[in-house]
């Protein structure tokens, strides 16, 4: 940004704001015009994507990011009982444990850190793999054989994304609380079936559950804008997909922290 | 991956037809892990030497406490601040359903920011975005064989470019974390102001805070200083296969260490468990 105030500080700061702003306004924009392109592909009759880059997609992503997902949740699953320990100690309260460990787990934790490691495995590296085709010029060959670049690579990597992230949030959910029954036992003498009643006791609702994998969708849906965005956005050879696989990590997060946020106040 | 499918007709021409199957896969997992650890370490254990013995750039640690620590502030300050509404939100209505008294929620939100989720939470948000910058950026020199244009030159990439991110990332992350707790804190407090009604000087206590909490949160934040640059310039180093190993490595980088981050949080947390006991 060139701005006419180069020597005063107020004159820079103002002209950073407002660079700032800009390319914040650019990359929301740039993201919801990729989610009307996207709509308008998949909303059409026939859909139009690529089935058999949807499949290999969906293995690359989920399939593949199991591991990862069954690590983080099992130790989530036990930190939390053990953070919650002090607390439920202090009350006396030992049938509380479940409920305590499981309304934070299934409410916030499970959907939030899920979606951390998916965007750092998924999210990086659809940036990457978009990037170097977009530097090496591939999807202008796509175009040059008519092919719509939207529909044969962005709408397969999107429903992708948006099923990985909802089927491994089911996934952490449920090892987390087994991580974390199964800890309450070993460090804390809770038995395992006292914690299952604290989850199942009724105090505990349905919507507690539905309410953390709307929030999965919600993340998976910001993790593949920023991702296909800031993939396709590459420009400047090999640096230029390291700084698009930076930005789609950045702003990934702080997305869904934003989002989460919302969300969780327009569920409550 | 081609490695395995390389070996596989191999296989089947000297021995009668054994399955690639799950067993394969398996050992082929904790061969791999086996040595990931064992290089992961060495990375560690060559890092402490130059610390010691290194000969250092003037200026190099101090450039890299501002990449660092200065250009994560406002991702940090973001992140942290809406976490910290979304947390006290959270267990305010969690509190709301057992007993309806908030007189002990600033209290409980402090000790457990002090405890664990600052420096957890905090050390995420920086292995992303720390982790992915020192991945992406020695994943290029090593790419562009500026790796190897040193180790010509007789300097160790490890004390040459390690070193002076190891040391500005455990006083950074340390600094960034009191801040987040900071930022988190105070928006928590905004939060039970304007949600639950809780007044100022009723949440702002500091009554359960003790030795215990406190040392184990810097512990955690050391911990995890150490961990983000470790782990994310052994997937720098690592990098093979041009600009899309680039790519590659900064995603391993953000996935091993927000793992790192985890494992470590729940060895410290079982250790001051233990140590400091279940007031």
């Amino acid at each position: 940004m060139s701005s006419p105030a180069t020597g005063s500080l107020w004159g820079n700061v103002a002209g950073s704001t407002g660079a700032a702003f800009l390319g914040l306004a650019e990359t929301v924009g740039g993201m919801g015009v990729l989610f009307g392109r996207i709509l308008s592909r998949l909303f059409s009759f026939p859909p139009r994507l690529d089935y058999p880059e949807l499949m290999r997609n969906l293995h690359k992503m989920a399939v593949k990011s199991l591991p990862i997902v069954v690590v983080t949740a099992l130790f989530t699953g036990a930190i939390m009982v053990i953070q919650a320990a002090p607390i439920v100690k202090r009350v006396g309260a030992e049938g509380l444990l479940g409920w305590g460990a499981g309304f934070g787990t299934l409410r916030e934790v499970a959907p939030l850190l899920t979606a951390l490691m998916i965007s750092g495995r998924v999210g990086a590296n659809n940036t990457a793999e978009l990037g170097t085709m977009v530097v090496t010029e591939q999807l202008d060959a796509l175009r040059a054989l008519a092919i719509d670049p939207i529909a044969f690579l962005i709408v397969p990597r999107f429903i992708a994304i948006l099923t990985t992230l909802f089927v491994m949030t089911l996934y952490a959910d449920a090892l987390a609380l087994f991580g974390a029954a199964y800890t309450g036992e070993g460090l804390l003498q809770v038995d395992s079936r006292t914690f299952y009643n604290g989850l199942t006791g009724g105090q505990l609702y349905f919507s507690d559950v539905a309410g953390g994998l709307v929030k999965s969708l919600v993340f998976g849906l910001v993790i593949a804008l920023a991702s296909c965005h800031f993939g396709l956005a590459t420009k400047g050879g090999a640096p230029g997909v390291g700084r698009a696989v930076n930005a789609t990590v950045v702003a990934s997060a702080a997305g869904v922290f934003v989002l989460d946020y919302l969300v969780s106040f327009l569920l409550a | 991956m081609s490695a395995e499918e390389g070996h596989s007709p191999h296989e089947m021409g000297l021995s009668p037809p054994a399955p690639p199957g799950a067993v394969h896969d398996l050992g082929a997992a904790a061969i791999d892990l086996f040595l990931g650890a064992r290089e992961l370490y060495s990375v560690f254990v060559r890092t402490l030497y130059y610390v010691v013995r290194g000969k250092r750039d003037k200026g190099a640690v101090v450039q890299q406490m501002f990449l660092i620590g200065n250009k994560s502030l406002f991702f940090v300050t973001i992140t942290m601040g809406f976490i910290g509404m979304i947390l006290l939100y959270q267990s305010g209505l969690q509190a709301k359903r057992v007993v309806p008294d908030f007189s002990m929620l600033g209290a409980t939100y402090l000790e457990l920011l002090v405890r664990d989720l600052a420096a957890s939470l905090g050390a995420l948000m920086l292995a992303t975005r720390v982790g992915a910058g020192i991945a992406a950026e020695i994943g290029s020199m090593v790419v562009t064989e500026q790796v190897d244009a040193l180790r010509m030159c007789s300097a160790d990439p490890i004390d040459f470019l390690l070193v002076p991110r190891f040391l500005a990332s455990m006083v950074m992350t340390t600094v960034l974390i009191v801040w987040a707790g900071v930022v988190a804190f105070a928006a928590g407090a905004a939060t039970a102001l304007v949600a639950f009604d809780v007044p100022l000087r009723t949440f702002c206590s500091m009554q359960l805070i003790d030795w215990g909490d406190l040392s184990t949160g810097l512990a955690k934040c050391v911990a995890y200083g150490a961990a983000i640059p470790i782990v994310s310039g052994y997937c720098g180093l690592s990098t093979f296969g041009g600009s899309e190993g680039v790519g590659w490595a900064t995603t391993r980088a953000v996935v091993n260490s927000s793992l790192a981050i985890i494992v470590l949080n729940a060895i410290i947390s079982t250790a001051s468990l233990m140590i400091f006991g279940a007031k």
